[in-house]
């Protein structure tokens, strides 16, 4: 068969991006496309994807007019077949014996040995970017939104208030003696109830270490010396950023946590969701979990981010549009020219508070951005998926972001949204800059922004809790741009905020009666409640203590503006 | 909406109209072995076969019989009703595999709710409800991922909760624990019922009868969730059904 005798020569044409392809294969490809098209080709083991490209170079050659065009070719390596981009044209300038331009970017070697043939004619299923992680994770080449599949997982992350729990299940389900499912993919991260004085707090942080001890976990960032955090090596703080910065997340990959913002790694482009105690002591023994294939709704974010908005106010945006349980059981896939120029920390932030409208997960495609970050975090090999052209979103909302203008959230829920400036005239007793949704590196030299452009002192306490150690000390040490070298906690002292407090979880969740910046007592005065903006995630009554506290969530920015005038403020009030 | 539908375990359930009450015993099968992913045995083990009792023998349903149905007053709340409110996040420190802990866990279930709430769910100086049953509205559970919310509800004596919607950790939780039977109303009924108010509810019949106003309601059939709660939880759910492989 003339074609078979071809086909040598168009491997090679996709291996190097040369070839020899004469006229007499051009024209057993013209017959095949033509007349026998996709079956020859399928059988030969050639995609769909990759007929059209090669019926496009017969085009192309057979045209010799058509020379001018040029081509960005990225195949994308998934589930072993191509996948190409959207912008795939060809450079050609003659058929026979001619050298194909070389603007083929990173040409993938199809597979040689084992070809599996495409499904004949009909689209293969297209699937969004969690959809292929789950197919992967599966190992099911097919899957579709509301199947149950069992999953294998890459990451399981606990910290001290779900881990004994955790820990305890396993034991008991699994045995006394049993051992980890891998002790390399369980990171513990003591974080929420750290610098207490409560016993049980303290003694569940020792119940984390025996259980490391015992099962010889890799990564276990532990902490011995409360009244010193500094002392502590190994001491991470707020677990979401911990595993960030530690490069455990990575695209592609399936990271689970005993916490509900551990959606925040869906900004690194892979799934990763909340999972409770009974949950997590399962997966601790086998390494893998039922989970139902979420449908995706789409959120496509265009424009030129203002310099009065963060990506707190993003997230705002649209969980006030669509209200607390809007994303229940669904994945939220951030995409669009804004979410692209946003850093890896903002993209952390969105993903953040996916779980605050119901959704299972949030994720931004893996980008430049994502691999820069990674580069000095990870050795691992990784493998980024994306939403096919053609995948099903269940619904795609667009905003304009040069439109919007800076948030909050009202107590006592985060979907009550209302414009800062609108509420202008509501007074304040606290605020709260800290917590993994907006207490990261990037979330200070905000705040620290705002205080320098304004130059005062704040008129209410306000408290300053960062995520990390590594946070900690890039408040200490990284220069404010446009302060002349400051550093943000020296801005900060001299803005008369509080000193930076010992990383961790806070008082984002009230924690125990001792934890710092806790919203105790109800009242502010004989007349009103207590009032906090905070950076943090929710606010439902007692979020952050007593159950009549007020809590307004805002950006960094909001957060510090209102700081500066003792009432919810519009941060446009000093950054304009 | 979460359904209650929603969740399937595998091709082979079968579905039992029979809830277990929590303080049935989970049997631990004589041994045990797991796979990982690659196929390397994770764990093998041998144990005597022991009976580990749910709650201590303080429950005073230690002597129910498994039925088909729930009975008993009923506690109405409304919507989005958060872990937070459920339990309080200074009461985390407790670890519900632990009983004592667990019991005490009970105690502080639905603390939380704001005074508008004039009734309490579990009275001052108790340990345990009266409440056998909640009414909610929707997204009931929404906010952490903390196991602490259902356990704290069922520790406390509630059986199920009749919600127009679940949020979706708190309804994973719920079923995989078998603490509480999460049920789907078709109606509003935070909006019929009232707090103290005799319901019934028939798992079979999809059915709440509500004796105090006379009114029935129809609720979402349970489908493949009625197992895994019928069974225990997730862990032995998977044993039974063979998810998880036993020797011999």
């Amino acid at each position: 068969m003339e074609l078979k005798s071809c086909s040598n020569d168009i491997v090679i044409f996709f291996l190097n991006s040369q070839t020899d392809i004469g006229p007499d294969c051009c024209h057993a490809i013209d017959i095949i496309t033509c007349n026998y098209w996709p079956a020859m080709l399928t059988s030969l083991g050639f995609t769909v994807e990759e007929g059209n490209i090669l019926r496009d170079y017969y085009n192309a050659s057979s045209a010799p007019s058509l020379g001018g065009l040029t081509v960005i070719y990225q195949p994308q390596k998934d589930l072993g077949s191509f996948c190409f981009s959207s912008t795939s044209q060809f450079s050609v300038n003659k058929c026979k014996k001619s050298a194909v331009s070389k603007k083929i970017v990173s040409v993938m070697a199809p597979q040689q040995s084992e070809r599996r043939p495409a499904t004949t004619g009909s689209v293969k299923n297209a699937m969004t970017l969690t959809e292929k992680i789950f197919s992967r994770a599966s190992e099911k080449p097919q899957l579709s939104p509301g199947d149950n599949v069992w999953v294998n997982v890459d990451i399981l992350m606990t910290h001290d208030v779900c881990g004994p729990g955790s820990f305890g299940i396993f034991k008991k389900e699994f045995g006394e003696n049993a051992k980890v499912w891998d002790r390399e993919k369980i990171v513990i991260i003591p974080d929420h109830y750290i610098f207490t004085s409560d016993e049980r707090a303290n003694r569940n942080v020792d119940i984390l270490r025996d259980f490391c001890m015992e099962q010889n976990i890799k990564y276990f960032y532990d902490i011995k010396d409360l009244g010193n955090f500094k002392a502590n090596p190994d001491y991470k703080g707020v677990c979401h950023i911990a595993l960030a910065q530690e490069g455990h997340c990575r695209p592609g990959e399936v990271l689970l946590g005993t916490d509900s913002h551990t959606c925040t790694a869906g900004a690194f482009g892979q799934f990763a969701t909340g999972i409770g105690n009974t949950d997590a002591g399962f997966v601790l023994g086998t390494g893998k979990v039922l989970l139902k294939v979420p449908p995706t709704l789409r959120f496509v974010l265009d424009g030129e981010m203002p310099d009065y908005l963060l990506a707190k106010d993003l997230i705002l945006q649209i969980i006030g549009e669509i209200s607390v349980a809007g994303a229940t059981y669904k994945s939220m896939e951030f995409v669009g020219t804004t979410v692209e120029r946003l850093s890896m920390e903002e993209r952390m932030t969105l993903c953040n508070m996916v779980v605050e409208a119901g959704g299972k997960n949030g994720v931004v495609p893996a980008d430049g951005t994502t691999f820069k970050y990674l580069e000095d975090k990870t050795s691992l090999p990784y493998e980024p998926v994306y939403s096919d052209e053609k995948a099903s979103f269940l619904s795609e909302y667009r905003f304009d972001i040069s439109k919007l203008e800076p948030l909050v959230a009202k107590p006592h829920s985060p979907d009550n949204r209302a414009l800062a400036r609108e509420c202008k005239d509501v007074k304040i007793d606290r605020v709260y800059i800290g917590s993994c949704t907006g207490g990261k590196t990037e979330d200070f030299l905000a705040a620290a922004k705002v205080f320098l452009a304004s130059g005062k002192k704040v008129k209410v306490p306000t408290f300053l809790v960062p995520a990390t150690q590594k946070v900690w000390m890039d408040v200490y040490t990284l220069p404010v741009p446009g302060s002349g070298g400051k550093t943000c906690s020296q801005i900060f002292e001299e803005a008369g905020c509080d000193t930076p407090a010992s990383p961790s979880c806070g008082a984002c969740l009230g924690g125990p009666k001792d934890t710092y910046a806790r919203m105790n007592e109800p009242m502010a005065s004989c007349l009103s409640l207590q009032v906090c903006v905070s950076t943090t995630n929710r606010n439902f009554p007692g979020r952050m203590g007593h159950k009549e506290g007020q809590i307004y969530l805002a950006s960094p920015y909001t957060a510090a503006a209102s700081a500066l005038t003792g009432y919810v403020t519009d941060p446009r009030e000093f950054l304009e | 909406m979460v359904t209650a539908s929603s969740i399937s375990f595998g091709a082979n359930t079968t579905f039992t109209s029979s809830p277990i009450p929590k303080t049935k015993p989970l049997f631990i099968p004589h041994s045990l072995k797991f796979t990982t992913g690659n196929g390397r045995a994770a764990v093998t083990f041998q144990r005597a076969v022991s009976v580990i009792p749910k709650a201590t023998s303080a429950d005073s349903r230690a002597t129910k019989e498994p039925t088909a149905t729930f009975h008993g007053l009923c506690y109405v709340v409304g919507d989005n009703i958060d872990t937070d409110q459920i339990i309080p996040a200074e009461y985390l420190t407790l670890v519900p595999s632990n009983p004592d802990e667990y019991e005490k866990l009970g105690s502080y279930a639905l603390i939380g709710l704001p005074a508008t709430y004039t009734t309490r769910f579990i009275d001052e100086n108790e340990t345990k409800t009266k409440y056998k049953i909640i009414i909610a509205g929707g997204n009931f559970g929404c906010g952490s991922s903390r196991e602490h919310a259902p356990v704290a509800l069922g520790a406390a004596g509630c059986s199920a909760v009749v919600a127009e919607s679940y949020a979706r950790i708190f309804f994973r939780n719920s079923v995989a624990t078998g603490e509480i039977y999460p049920l789907d109303s078709e109606a509003r009924l935070c909006e019929e019922c009232s707090t103290g108010d005799v319901v019934t509810i028939e798992i079979a019949e999809s059915r709440l009868i509500n004796h105090t106003t006379g009114k029935e309601y129809k609720l979402k059939p349970i489908g493949d969730l009625g197992p895994v709660i019928d069974a225990g939880g997730i862990f032995a759910y998977a044993r039974k059904t063979g998810m998880i492989a036993s020797r011999n």
